[in-house]
């Protein structure tokens, strides 16, 4: 069980966060960049002093502002951190990057064995230098596991690889944590990769935890508008004394009341986007976009949609 | 094409001198200078002084050079300055100020003579002048070996359950070790060649520097190229071996 609750201090504002992970959980911290995602996971690791707050790992104390006051160097915390330059030793071949940890002094056959789940086996000789990123980057997963930490942060380390490589990697460590039971945490500012990661995901702005859900809820059901707009929500039509959020995505054109909000507009713009294609319409004083299968008629026509079930926010922002 | 030939013209005027020597020596000019009583002591008094200087060097300044590519210092400016004044005095200037620091007549000449040592014409007196003038060739060189390294590795080795001081053996030495081998090695050419802080404050016991200066004083040039050659033998090797050992290890890393 991870168990941390801080304040840290940055230039610009404090990182207050609350979060409890159990062994073989995936929590997800989705927020945009400058966020202080990074900063809390340092926390975790070590590598920056709390202002206040208690960090808890398997039951072990590792940082206590009060009294007994603890603050475990990096070193002995056993908490592996993955970032996006995977962080190989140049001067060391694959086989010894896999084993550095001194924790490090796998049974006969658990190098193989993960290698071969990772499918590294052919690369344990090779040097650092000849390997792509991908490979790397399972290296670096290998040598965690290896290390036995007793919990996994992920700072977006996958966010410089193409998308497909990109979900391979982020289910296999998704896998792998479940299968060895041990709390991860996954940073990252795409809300598809947390989506696909995590039990649970956290919404963090400006250093302050907004929202914490199942992964589909915190889309479908924003607490507050700046949630809205941070997971994807593009349009905001108001309604009564407060607005009506929409997102691109739960948008089908044709009017059925009994499916959400009935939106007539007049088309703006229009493009190809992905399979289908992403129009901007106007409706009175607010423009929405949507993201539609057909084709939508030319610019300036009139066009029904459909934004099904859409949440609304109050005046003072919160979900209503 | 014009480049390529300008680059060549300037490579061979650099190594002019080294091929002027080789055409104006003869074997029989070696074997009489080199067999003369007492011709080889210098040799011997240089490369003792050399590898103290190199020890010194390598156990003071290594930290030092670390720490100051590490940010660790407070005020760094002030002690990159300090590493660059003896780099940019003159080595004969540096020679007339050690003079004025460590001679007989100064506090430290006194704490020195108390100990029975003496640090003008004595040994210790070479191994200061050749620290003087190759202290900053080391310590710039190995600031830069060690600003070469990841931080972000030694962070990482250290997530990995390695102490700092484990850390720095396995990680940052390793990866800074061929940065370090070719500054320590130019500064092993500095020390062995070191001649204008030498003839002020240890014109005694003779180094090889000193004694091509004294037998081209006393008997001229063709007699001193003998020993010009002993100096450029002693003082390359390493540099040489320095300059392989760094780009083989470059090699293996690149896999």
């Amino acid at each position: 069980m991870l168990d941390a609750d801080v304040e840290v201090d940055r230039r610009e504002f404090t990182v207050r966060a609350a979060l409890r992970v159990s062994p073989g959980e995936r929590l997800a911290l989705f927020g945009p960049s400058g966020a202080g995602k990074t900063t809390l996971l340092e926390a975790i690791a070590g590598l920056l002093q709390p202002r206040r707050g208690r960090i808890e790992l398997g039951g072990r104390v590792l940082t206590s502002t009060v009294p007994p006051v603890r603050a475990v160097p990096p070193w002995q915390r056993r908490v592996g951190l993955l970032r996006q330059d995977p962080g190989l030793f140049p001067h060391l071949s694959v086989r010894d990057n896999l084993c550095y940890a001194p924790s490090a002094s796998p049974r006969s056959g658990e190098l193989a064995e993960l290698a071969s789940v990772l499918g590294i086996d052919g690369l344990l000789s090779a040097m650092p230098a000849r390997l792509s990123g991908g490979q790397a980057h399972r290296v670096a997963l290998g040598r965690l596991l290896l290390a036995h930490c007793d919990t996994l942060l992920l700072d977006e380390p996958y966010t410089s690889l193409d998308a497909s490589l990109r979900r391979t990697l982020t289910d296999l460590v998704g896998n792998l944590v479940v299968q060895r039971s041990v709390p991860a945490v996954l940073v990252t500012h795409e809300l598809t990769d947390a989506q696909a990661f995590a039990d649970r995901l956290a919404v963090i702005d400006r250093g302050q935890f907004l929202q914490l859900g199942a992964p589909d809820e915190v889309v479908l059901r924003p607490a507050s508008r700046r949630v809205a707009e941070l997971v994807g929500y593009l349009g905001f039509v108001p309604s009564g004394d407060g607005v009506t959020g929409v997102h691109p995505e739960r948008v089908i054109a044709g009017a059925f009341g009994d499916r959400g909000l009935v939106l007539t507009g007049t088309v703006t713009a229009c493009r190809p986007a992905g399979a289908g294609w992403e129009a901007d319409l106007r409706i009175g004083d607010a423009a929405i976009t949507c993201r539609l299968p057909d084709k939508p008629p030319a610019a300036e026509a009139r066009l029904a949609v459909t934004v099904l079930d859409p949440p609304r926010f109050g005046a003072d922002g919160a979900l209503v | 094409m014009v480049s390529v030939a300008g680059g060549a013209v300037i490579w061979v005027a650099l190594l002019g001198p080294v091929l002027a020597l080789l055409f104006h020596l003869s074997g029989s000019a070696i074997a009489s200078s080199l067999t003369a009583p007492g011709a080889l002591q210098p040799l011997v008094t240089s490369l003792e002084s050399g590898l103290v200087t190199l020890c010194v060097l390598f156990f003071l300044c290594t930290p030092l050079a670390w720490m100051l590519a590490r940010g660790k210092l407070p005020f760094p400016r002030l002690w990159e300055a300090g590493v660059l004044c003896s780099l940019l005095l003159p080595p004969l200037v540096i020679g007339l100020l050690l003079v004025f620091m460590v001679g007989p007549y100064t506090p430290i000449g006194g704490i020195l003579a108390h100990l029975h040592q003496s640090a003008t014409n004595t040994f210790l007196a070479l191994v200061i002048a050749e620290i003087y003038e190759s202290a900053p060739y080391y310590v710039l060189g190995a600031q830069a070996a060690f600003a070469g390294v990841e931080p972000r590795l030694e962070q990482q080795a250290g997530l990995l359950g390695d102490r700092p001081r484990r850390v720095f053996r396995r990680v940052t030495l390793p990866l800074a070790a061929p940065g370090l081998a070719m500054s320590l090695s130019v500064a092993w050419a500095r020390a062995m060649g070191a001649f204008g802080a030498v003839v002020i404050i240890a014109y005694h016991p003779y180094g090889i520097p000193m004694q091509i200066w004294t037998t081209l004083q006393e008997t001229g040039l063709s007699t001193a190229l003998p020993f010009a050659l002993v100096l450029l033998v002693v003082a390359l090797p390493l540099p040489l071996a320095a300059y392989i050992w760094s780009a083989r290890a470059g090699r293996r890393r690149r896999g």
